[in-house]
């Protein structure tokens, strides 16, 4: 049976995969194969993947509402959201697991996944045997299928688990498992649905060093994550989801101005260079306009929380009123989980 | 991508199913203990049997061990054959796998077809290799040189029951559950096959139609090769019978399959089990 024509007939959204670089067949193209000619979507060489007005509705519910997404080759493009928002869903017709009600998806090359379920793996063979399987159905020869196992094991830490039976695994292992899976194609666009979410600190930085690599050799990644601090400094970025609309898309910079900050970082002298003002006495003179804590800087930075909207001044006066002299103040910058917040409580437009 | 290359990663899926069979080293033997145990039951109840009410195969006279020994083995290949092929996707689907094989380029039917292959080759050498020791126990006078033939037979009759299993892994993958419609539909099959009694013994309206059963057709003409010692003189018109029985069933079984699959990526539901 043909691939192409395979269990599938006219879907509504036209997915398109480039071949034409020789990176080998891809999932996507399976099926779908009345879109082919008829809407190929706008696109340069410089975006790896493109995905225009996706929707997708499972009965009354609606899990895609014509979303929008574009990432360029290199990039790391996190996709935050809350639970329900549409993200796997995404993931999931990216990787051609799931038609399209409507919209276009066009990617480039050979796409790896690494899939959020734990249980994804043959549990009585070996993790090496695992990935020789998995490589040959990507096309590999034996030969070259063992020997990717073997490098991809050695990458991601389990070269000395590699012989043992998957069942033996953490399921932090077993994720591990699955990111050398994806990545046994050297796949040009790589999906990730919640790689780390159980992993351990050491391991999920590996994890993320080696997405970083493959994104540094010009692979497109989309990264889905409920651990929102770990894209700072990791996504090139962020599309936030909420309700299967895209409610953000830019940098992970200017998702973080998308919700200033209601703490400003003070300095505080009270005349005594060898004993700066304590705690206690500033929180003594502003009671309840504001709460003040220690800052990371310490010393006499201090971290100030005015308890309503316009109480920044009323604090400050309040201080000098005490004697006490503030020698600068500026607003802190937000934590990613508060523009987070902010985007989950925005109004839709 | 090509049929070729489809083809070329059946035996992937091989290896991954020998060494998973290797993993459980108990499954073999059980299995070999089973029939066995079967077969002395078969022995001893086959003293009580008349040979003269039994079938002439190649103008010899038969014993029942020898009549039963064919259908029992038949029988046990066909439905783990048949349970092989109809729980193939929704195997992957149970172990959560199901998603990860999708997502590699590799078509559904090569991931169902790869699935049942080991099995497809493991079932007839375990026919034979219970046939061998049934007839070394029971001193069963088994013509080696019907074996050819009845790799033919076998070869055309293997269509209907991969037909068989593709009507039922659509029913499966739609419905979830239904492994025991599988199991009731085999084994109402088997019982109207003559595997373990001639067809003879039926109301005549009932065996008359048990005469087209594509299983009671390939156990005859198992027993006539294999037994009667008949070669590939008395095989022709069996595979002219079975040919297009077989066919048909394909073609069902494909339709409803691909129907089954079409619905379940419409829902989204392909990897929920």
């Amino acid at each position: 049976m043909d691939r192409l024509t395979e269990g599938r007939t006219a879907a509504p959204a036209g997915i398109v995969v480039d071949r034409s670089d020789g990176a080998g067949d891809n999932v996507l193209a399976r099926g779908r194969e009345a879109p082919l000619e008829q809407s190929v979507p706008d696109r340069t060489d410089s975006v790896a993947v493109s995905v225009r007005g996706l929707v997708r509705r499972f009965g009354a519910r609606t899990a895609l509402a014509g979303v929008d997404l574009t990432i360029r080759p290199g990039d790391i493009h996190a996709l935050l959201g809350p639970n329900g928002a549409g993200k796997t869903t995404l993931i999931r017709i990216l990787s051609g697991l799931v038609d399209a009600d409507d919209g276009e998806v066009a990617m480039s090359g050979a796409v790896g996944l690494v899939p959020s379920g734990d249980r994804t793996f043959y549990l009585r063979i070996s993790g090496l045997e695992n990935l020789i399987f998995f490589a040959r159905l990507n096309g590999l020869r034996l030969r070259v299928a063992r020997s990717r196992g073997l490098e991809l094991l050695e990458q991601v830490g389990l070269a000395e688990a590699g012989r043992l039976a998957v069942g033996r695994y953490s399921h932090g292992m077993q994720k591990r498992l699955s990111v050398a899976r994806a990545l046994l194609v050297e796949p040009t666009v790589l999906l990730v649905d919640e790689a780390t979410h159980d992993l351990d600190p050491e391991g999920a930085q590996r994890i993320r060093a080696l997405v970083r690599d493959l994104a540094g050799r010009g692979a497109a990644v989309l990264w889905t994550t409920q651990r929102i601090e770990e894209i700072r400094d990791f996504a090139d970025a962020v599309t936030f989801l909420r309700r299967g609309e895209v409610r953000f898309t830019g940098s992970v910079d200017e998702l973080i101005a998308r919700a200033p900050s209601r703490r400003f970082v003070i300095g505080v002298r009270n005349g005594r260079p060898d004993r700066p003002p304590s705690l206690r006495s500033l929180q003594g003179v502003l009671g309840s306009v504001a709460t003040v804590d220690a800052s990371p800087g310490g010393g006499d930075q201090f971290v100030l929380a005015p308890a309503r909207d316009g109480a920044l001044g009323t604090a400050i006066a309040a201080l000098a009123e005490a004697g006490f002299e503030v020698t600068a103040c500026r607003q802190e910058q937000a934590e990613i989980e508060e523009a987070f917040m902010a985007l989950m409580t925005e109004e839709t437009p | 991508m090509s049929a070729f290359a489809e083809l070329a990663k059946l035996p992937a899926f091989m290896r991954r199913d020998l060494r998973i069979a290797l993993s459980y080293r108990m499954g073999a033997a059980t299995g070999l203990l089973a029939i066995l145990g079967q077969a002395v039951v078969l022995s001893f109840l086959g003293k009580l049997v008349n040979p003269a009410q039994l079938p002439m195969y190649g103008g010899t006279r038969i014993t029942y061990m020898e009549f039963v020994s064919i259908g029992i083995v038949f029988n046990m290949v066909v439905l783990l054959l048949l349970d092989q092929v109809a729980t193939a996707i929704r195997t992957e689907q149970m172990a959560g796998t199901l998603e990860a094989l999708l997502a590699t380029p590799t078509a559904v039917s090569t991931i169902q077809a790869g699935s049942a292959a080991f099995e497809l080759l493991y079932a007839p050498i375990r026919m034979i290799v219970f046939l061998v020791f049934i007839g070394l126990l029971f001193g069963l006078n088994l013509h080696p040189g019907g074996a050819l033939p009845a790799v033919s037979v076998l070869i055309v009759f293997l269509p209907f029951l991969w037909g068989l299993g593709l009507l039922s892994a659509g029913a499966i993958l739609t419905f979830r559950r239904g492994t025991g419609a599988v199991t009731i539909g085999a084994m109402l099959l088997g019982l109207a096959s003559g595997a373990f009694f001639p067809l003879a013994l039926f109301p005549p309206w009932l065996a008359e139609i048990s005469k087209f059963n594509p299983l009671a057709i390939t156990i005859t003409a198992l027993r006539e090769t294999l037994i009667g010692g008949t070669g590939w003189a008395s095989i022709a018109s069996d595979v002219a019978e079975l040919a297009p029985l077989s066919l048909l069933a394909l073609a069902a079984g494909a339709a409803v399959f691909r129907l089954a699959l079409k619905r379940e990526r419409r829902l989204g539901t392909l990897g929920l089990y």
